[in-house]
Order: structure tokens, then C-alpha cells, then sequence
């Protein structure tokens, strides 16, 4: 059995259990690096509703201000909200405080730098050499900056933003009814107020208090979302939206309480963005092929990417891609608001969809191409990844591999998926098949060689 | 030689020169070991003066005791005393105060508190170094952190009680000109202008994050220069210079005379025995002789401490607080039983209006009132590998007297006295030598040729 990870420190940034592993003093020394990496100058510092939060968010003050940045508190917020307060103010960096989808017990920094995007690899190693070499900027008291608070213009920032992009008008004239479950998470207050009082809809709301723990897993995953499907089918709701916890994550809901696959409403909002704006969408390795279909109807090339947000916009941006995202972790990319996955974009893109094609949720559905799905994960022991993956290879002689990340394994109708994760000492697998039949057979070969 | 420090642990608390030596680490882990060393998660008072580098220290200090999870109630810019006060009004297990007080601007520091307000005694405050040292602190799960709150009404309730303990309508009288030193004293004495309808005339009053308009030093020198050509020219009764965390104060009289700072705490010993003779003041061996012969008027006794603030405090604490009158050093630092024992400029500053009043002459004649003590005090840099043999020298070549070598060495002869002993927190070593009517000044020139010939 593999160890949990109660820390982790590496190029995806500082992640870990609140107490005993992830300390004041951990969090502190990594803002003071990462402030020493962007120069002194302003930082944006956010957090998630995470009760390990507001201490961290003085922890990391205090590594700032050390270091002489200026930091600017704009409070509990989702990220992608964080993200286009960077860009948009001129900061030289910015931080969130959250563990995403991770369980209460965790949190972790995100880390952006001055344009409001995730550190790219580069970035990232060469903070973590800052961090590992204790190089710190060390402020004296003629040099150190003080804390502002803006609580204020960065839902007004984002939400602008976004607005520019969808038919309002044409949204609430629909006074569409819409369910919502905001795992009382960072966005929760300002979901509630872009659904209701911007875009005109009748809200049905649960889990908007930012004071209360999660009520649920923290991953928007189908299994956890029965109250929303509840919630939407009571109230004959159109749709129904569920977020994680800092908002980047997008889960939906058609009207019948049926909750869709993440992969088939990536394949939605980009059928949505290239019927309007044709160009190139990048999707990670492990994201359906219904993408791919949906691209090609609009005579759009989809390009892959290894898996990880700052992967993918690496990608869309030399590519000068209009759309992308990570189908199976919920989140839509749509640079003009920002470089980001952001549940927000996405959510107006939907009901504006709706209110445009004037078709029901499951109808749109319905419409994409059909595929069968399945992942998992598989704890592996150390020193067994390369030859687990060799042994995959040989017993798929006629497939077609791809090694960007993990191997991918591309057959004329299905492709196989392996990879070990990021964050955790896991090994992600995805099978994808046009049939049953197909799925079930790739699946159960997999399982032998794994 | 001696390295000097610019960073000092001791049982007082971090002090440093800010990024140097005083980083951004020393306040997390001290704020760790303080929340370790209170225990149970409770509440903790938090405060700072208005440096720059105190909100980054406040940052990590707060993050500690959070984690730690204990509940932080963060005045913001405020005096140590309101912290001190603060503590003891909202029952917390303790508190902090990073404020360098009066070192120069570039300079902070971490202090603690424990319950009521209290210094931490020595061996709390060796069993805080021990558990900072360790780096084992007790950090709570994520159902058990705390949380930090504002408290707005800190300072008025803070003002409520000097006006329980004084009777500022009488003293309202008093035109007083206050040198606040871009400090936290101004706020608070703006607050009973208003409230109590004070007359007190501010002077730098302007709190400042980066630089003093001058050293935020309390002594004579510092009166004569900055404060006491003001006096006159504004007709004021008394003048009074304050540090930055309004602890400690210096005097100048109506007539633009700067008075030592030495004379501080005989004027509240004298204000303090008078309405309870018999008691015990208690003071350092560098402190005036003045103060025996003030206590001798009433019945009273002096008891000498080494100098600083842990032998102060670790002094007092061995006696029942209604057996001492006042408690102080020759900086111009004193504390009352009224406060409870805290060091506080504006309760002090308002004991000497309070004495104006009952005695009814002008500053100036109270302080001639007094018998005159002239002190010289002198410093050579230090060379710590001959120090042992430097005192046994001076031991040998002065003859009688009482002799004091708790603290390096102090010799009293009837009217005159020495002391020769190692600073805490610099190195150099501390000549001073008082006497009675006129400078002792052929006493001293002895002293600092011995003292020199073992510097280097």
C-alpha cells in the first residue's frame, strides 16, 4: 500500500494536511519565495471557505509582506475570479488558498503569476528551486508594504468579463429556473448573485453559505449530486449547476435530473463557442473524443495536451485556441474571460445556449455524439510505473501509442488512458469506446495488465 | 570583541533589526511556541506600534496562534498597555505586543503576555524559549483553528479606566504639551482631549510606518532637544516626551528644563508612599539614591533588582502586590499597583499632573523641591573573556561601602554610589556613578580608566 500524502511539496505547488503537515511556517516560507520570484510589487491573495483558511491567508500575508510585496485581500472568492483580478489590476502575481475538490482536512496554494495564469513549468521549478534554496527577499522596514482589501471589484471585474461574451438580454428574457448547489464554497455568495440578479433567473439554491462546511464531497462528482437533481426535478428547474469549492469546477444537470457527463458539456460549451467563433480547441489526453467530433462538425482541428489546467492553456495559447478545457475534471477554458477553468463562463454559456437554440438541456445532450466511458485509479508501488506501462503496451501490438503523458493507447474506435497522478500516488486510468461492448472488453484487458 | 547583536532571543522576547536579522520566520515560530506555551485553545490579545514591519510580524504571529487554535482579537496600532489592559478586560490566556518601543524605527520586536497582563516570569518565559527551540508546537486539525476578530472599543474602554483610577476633570486644568514621537500615545491622548476634555497640546502626533522625526529615545538629552525649548513657548504647565509604545515617558518643566529621566520614578515613589508609607519600591541597581532617601521619609524600603525587565518583574513577583508602592527603572518606565503592574507612560504622566495639583506649585519647583543627585554614566565596548577579571580588579580597588554583585558590581558609600556591570543588549559595558549635590566626577574618570583598560 501506497503512503497517503499528507504533504506535498513539488512543481504543482504546496499541498497537505492543515496542521501538523502543512504548518504556518510551510505556508509563510513558500509565499516568501514566491513573492521573491515576482518582485516587489502587488499580489492578489484569495482564499476558498476552507476553516484552515483565514489562517493560512495570515500565513501567507506575512511571507509576502516580508518579502516587500503589497498585498491585496480581496477575501473569500473562486479562483477564476482571483485570476482576472491579476490580469486585470496589474498585479504582479496572485495567490488562492484552496485545496480545489481535495476534502476538508487539506488546503494548498495556488500560485498565478502577473497575467492571472497558472504558473507554467518552468515557473514552477524554478520557485521551488527559490523555495529549496531559502533565496528570500528579506524586506527591511523602509521596504515593506502594507495590506489593502478590494472585496469588492473582483466579482464586478470577472463578471464583466463574461458579459461581453453572452446575449443578457436575450438570458433574461428566459427568467430561466435555475437549481444551484455551491458546496458552500468560495463562490457561493457571488453564484447566487450572477444567476439571480444578473443573468434574471428564478434561483433554487442549496449550499450558498460560505460559514458552513462542505456538505458534501468537495469533487462535483454525478454520485454526490442528488440533492441537486432533487432540487431541480421539485422545482422544474431548467438546469441545474453544482461547483467545488473555489469555483473553477463546473458540474451540470439537465432539467430530468440527470446529471450530465463532464466531457459532454465541455463537447456543449465548445459546440456553442465554435458555431460563432471557429478556431482550434485543445483538450487534455484523457478527455472524451466527443470533443473531437463536435470540432470537426465545425471544421475545427482538436489538439491534446497533457493533463493539468497549466498544461492545457500552455497549449491553447500557442495554438491560439478559441475554446478548451479538461472534460473529465468539469472545467471550460474560454481565454477572452481568462486562461482559466471557470465554472462562471461556463454556466452563461449554458443558459445562453438554452435561451438561443430555445431547445431543452437533455435535447442538446442528446444531440452529441454518443461514446462509453470509464475511468478509475490504482494505487501502484514505487519502482513498478515503467514496467506496468511496458506490459500495457505490448498486449495492444495494434494500437497506436502516445507518450505526451502517461501512455494513450488510440484505437480506430476507443482509445485507453494511463497515467500516474500529479497530486497523489495513484495510477488514473480512462477507457473510452464508441460501444458497450467494447468498453467492457478494453476494460477487462486493462484490469489484467494492470 | 564582542559581535554586535542585531538579533537578541531572550526572556523577553525576539528583538532585531527588521529583514537582517528579525525575518518573517521568528514570528511564526514564536507565535507557534506562544500558542503552544498557553495550552488549551483560549483567547489572545494582539497589537502592534505603527512600524511598517509590525503588520508583516502580526501576519505570522497571528497565523501561529490560529493554527495553534486559540481565537486572536488583533487591536491593530495600539499602546502596549492597551494591549496589556485589553487582556485583562476580555479574561485571555495572554498576549502580544510587537512593538521595538524605543529603538529606531528599523527595528521590531515580539513580547508576551501572559494572563491579566502580566510579563511572563522568568521561568514561563524559559519554558516559551525551550518549547521555540524545540520546534514543537501543537498545531490543531482543521475542526479545531482558531479565529481573528477586531475589537474597535479597546482603546475607549482602556481610557474608562484611567479615568476611574484618576480624576481627570481636576487635571484638566493642565495645559500639557506631549511629544508623541510618531507613536501610539497620540491617539490614545487625543481620545481624552475629546472625552474628558484634556488639554493636552500633541506634538508628532502623526503615527508613522518608516521613520521618527527623531530617536524615539525617553532621556534628558532627548527633552532638552526636542521637547523642552517648546514648553515655554507655549505656555504650558508640563511637558512630556513618550516612546512609541507609550510605556515609558521623560519630563520637561514649564520653564524649558529638560529633568532627567532618572527622576521619573522618585516622583511616583513619592506620590505612591505618601498615600501608602511603609511599602516597598522596587527599582534596579542603577536607579537613583534618591529613591532610598525618599522611601526613608516614608517609612519605606528600596529593593534592588539587576537591571532589565525580566529582574523587575521576576522581583515583584516575590512579594504580595499590596506590600509595593511603585516599581520602576531609571528609563522613565514605572508601573503602579493601580495598573495592576503594567508600565504605563499616560498613568504615569497622570500620577505627576495629579501630584501638581495636590502639592499646588509649578513642575519646576516640585522637582527643586527634591535633593539633588548628579549622575555620570559612561560606556566602553566590551570584551567578554575579561570581564571576571575587570570586576575582581574593581573589587579590590575600591574599600568599604555595601557592595552589591548581583549585577555586575555596585559599591554605596554614604551620598555617593557606582555601579559597573555588562549591558544586556548591547556589548559594551555600563559605567554609571551618582552623588549628592555635585558630580562625581573625579569617582567617574577613575572608574572609565579602569573599565578601558580592559576593552581591547
Amino acid at each position: 500500500m501506497s503512503r497517503v500524502h499528507q504533504l506535498k511539496i513539488g512543481v504543482s505547488g504546496i499541498r497537505g494536511v492543515v496542521g501538523e503537515f502543512l504548518t504556518p511556517a510551510l505556508a509563510a516560507a513558500f509565499a516568501q519565495a514566491f513573492a521573491t520570484y515576482v518582485g516587489p510589487g502587488r499580489v492578489v491573495l484569495g482564499r476558498d471557505t476552507r476553516t484552515t483558511g483565514e489562517m493560512l491567508e495570515h500565513a501567507v500575508a506575512c511571507g509576502l509582506l516580508a518579502a516587500g510585496c503589497e498585498v491585496i485581500k480581496v477575501g473569500i472568492l473562486p479562483t477564476p475570479t482571483i485570476q482576472v483580478c491579476v490580469a486585470d489590476t496589474g498585479a504582479r502575481g496572485g495567490l488562492a488558498i484552496t485545496a480545489s475538490h481535495n476534502p476538508p482536512e487539506y488546503n494548498a496554494l495556488k500560485l498565478f503569476n502577473s497575467e492571472g495564469l497558472f504558473f507554467n513549468h518552468y515557473e514552477r521549478s524554478e520557485l521551488l528551486d527559490l523555495y529549496h534554496q531559502s533565496q528570500f527577499r528579506h524586506a527591511s522596514n523602509a521596504e515593506i508594504q502594507g495590506i489593502r482589501y478590494d472585496m469588492d471589484s473582483p466579482p464586478r471585474r470577472h463578471i464583466e468579463r463574461i458579459l461581453k461574451h453572452v446575449n443578457v438580454d436575450r438570458i433574461r428574457a428566459q427568467k430561466f429556473k435555475v437549481a444551484l448547489d455551491g458546496v458552500n464554497g468560495a463562490g457561493s455568495r457571488m453564484s447566487e448573485m450572477f444567476l439571480r440578479s444578473i443573468l434574471g433567473c428564478e434561483l433554487f439554491a442549496i449550499s450558498i453559505d460560505p460559514t458552513q462546511p462542505f456538505p458534501r464531497e468537495a469533487e462535483p462528482r454525478p454520485e454526490v449530486l442528488g440533492d441537486l437533481a432533487a432540487l431541480v426535478r421539485e422545482n422544474a428547474c431548467a438546469i441545474g449547476f453544482a461547483q467545488d469549492p473555489d469555483g473553477d469546477r463546473l458540474a451540470v444537470c439537465d432539467e430530468t435530473g440527470h446529471v450530465l457527463d463532464n466531457d459532454d458539456v465541455l463537447a456543449l460549451a465548445v459546440d456553442g463557442i465554435l458555431g460563432r467563433t471557429p478556431g482550434p480547441v485543445v483538450v487534455n489526453l484523457t478527455t472524451s473524443s466527443v470533443v473531437e467530433d463536435v470540432a470537426a462538425a465545425h471544421r475545427c482541428a482538436t489538439y491534446r495536451s497533457a493533463v493539468g489546467e497549466a498544461n492545457v492553456v500552455d497549449r491553447m495559447r500557442a495554438l491560439g485556441a478559441v475554446i478548451g478545457g479538461e472534460g473529465s475534471n468539469g472545467g471550460i477554458i474560454f481565454p477572452p474571460v481568462q486562461y482559466c477553468r471557470d465554472s462562471y463562463m461556463g454556466m452563461a454559456l449554458l443558459l445562453d445556449r438554452l435561451a438561443e437554440t430555445g431547445l431543452r438541456i437533455s435535447q442538446l445532450a442528446a444531440r452529441l455524439p454518443r461514446y462509453w466511458r470509464a475511468a478509475g485509479k490504482k494505487p501502484f508501488e514505487h519502482g513498478r510505473l515503467g514496467s506496468t506501462m511496458q506490459a500495457l503496451q505490448r498486449s495492444f501490438p495494434n494500437a497506436q501509442p502516445d507518450r505526451t503523458d502517461g501512455l494513450k493507447l488510440l484505437f480506430p474506435d476507443a482509445w485507453i488512458h494511463v497515467r500516474a497522478s500529479n497530486t497523489e500516488p495513484l495510477l488514473r486510468y480512462a477507457v473510452e469506446a464508441k460501444s458497450e461492448a467494447r468498453l467492457n472488453e478494453l476494460l477487462q484487458r486493462v484490469f489484467e495488465a494492470l | 570583541m564582542a559581535r554586535s547583536s542585531p538579533l537578541r532571543i531572550s526572556t523577553v522576547g525576539v528583538r532585531g533589526i527588521v529583514g537582517t536579522a528579525l525575518q518573517a520566520s521568528h514570528a511564526l515560530d514564536f507565535g507557534a511556541a506562544f500558542g503552544t506555551f498557553l495550552g488549551e485553545p483560549g483567547t489572545v490579545v494582539t497589537g502592534r506600534d505603527p512600524r511598517a514591519s509590525g503588520i508583516m510580524l502580526n501576519e505570522g504571529v497571528c497565523a501561529s496562534l490560529l493554527a495553534c487554535g486559540h481565537n486572536v482579537i488583533d487591536l491593530g496600532v495600539v499602546s502596549s498597555p492597551v494591549i496589556q489592559h485589553s487582556i485583562r478586560r476580555l479574561g485571555a490566556a495572554g498576549g502580544v505586543s510587537i512593538s521595538a518601543s524605543h529603538n529606531p524605527a528599523e527595528w521590531n520586536a515580539i513580547k508576551f503576555f501572559g494572563a491579566n497582563g502580566t510579563y511572563l516570569s522568568s521561568s514561563e518565559a524559559s519554558e516559551l524559549l525551550d518549547i521555540y527551540h524545540l520546534r514543537k508546537f501543537t498545531f490543531r486539525d482543521w475542526r479545531g483553528i482558531g479565529h481573528l476578530r477586531s475589537d474597535p472599543n479597546a482603546i475607549d474602554l482602556y481610557l474608562d479606566e484611567l479615568a476611574r483610577v484618576f480624576d481627570l476633570r481636576s487635571l484638566s486644568r493642565f495645559r500639557v504639551l506631549v511629544d508623541a514621537t510618531n507613536g501610539t500615545s497620540a491617539r490614545l491622548l487625543e481620545g481624552m482631549n475629546k472625552r474628558f476634555e484634556m488639554n493636552f497640546i500633541l506634538i508628532n502626533a502623526r503615527t508613522e510606518r518608516r521613520a521618527f522625526v527623531h530617536e524615539p529615545a525617553t532621556n534628558q538629552a532627548m527633552v532638552s532637544l526636542q521637547l523642552a525649548p517648546l514648553v515655554r513657548h507655549v505656555k504650558a504647565d508640563a511637558g512630556f516626551l513618550f516612546d512609541i509604545d507609550s510605556d515609558r515617558i521623560a519630563i520637561a518643566t514649564e520653564t524649558g528644563q529638560a529633568v532627567s529621566e532618572e527622576m521619573v520614578l522618585p516622583l511616583l515613589a513619592d506620590y505612591q508612599l505618601a498615600q501608602g508609607p511603609g511599602k516597598l519600591v522596587i527599582a534596579n541597581l542603577s536607579t537613583t539614591a534618591l529613591l532610598d532617601e525618599i522611601a526613608s521619609w516614608h517609612g519605606g524600603t528600596v529593593v534592588r533588582a539587576p537591571v532589565g525587565r525580566q529582574a523587575a518583574i521576576d522581583a515583584l513577583a516575590t512579594f504580595r502586590p499590596e506590600e509595593v508602592a511603585v516599581a520602576g527603572e531609571g528609563t522613565g518606565a514605572v508601573m503602579m499597583p493601580q495598573f495592576r503592574f503594567v508600565y504605563d507612560g499616560i498613568a504615569s504622566m497622570l500620577a505627576i499632573l495629579t501630584i501638581l495639583r495636590r502639592r499646588g506649585i509649578p513642575l519646576s519647583k516640585l522637582i527643586e523641591s527634591y535633593p539633588r543627585y548628579r549622575i555620570l554614566k559612561g560606556e566602553v565596548p566590551l570584551a567578554s573573556r575579561r570581564i571576571p577579571q575587570m570586576f575582581l580588579d574593581l573589587e579590590r580597588r575600591f574599600e568599604g561601602g555595601t557592595r552589591n554583585t548581583q549585577d555586575g558590581l555596585r559599591i554605596d558609600w554614604p551620598g555617593r554610589w557606582f555601579h559597573v556591570r555588562v549591558s544586556q543588549t548591547e556589548p559594551i559595558v555600563r559605567v554609571i556613578c551618582e552623588q549628592k549635590d555635585e558630580p562625581p566626577s573625579a569617582l567617574f574618570e577613575e572608574l572609565m580608566e579602569i573599565v578601558r583598560s580592559y576593552s581591547l
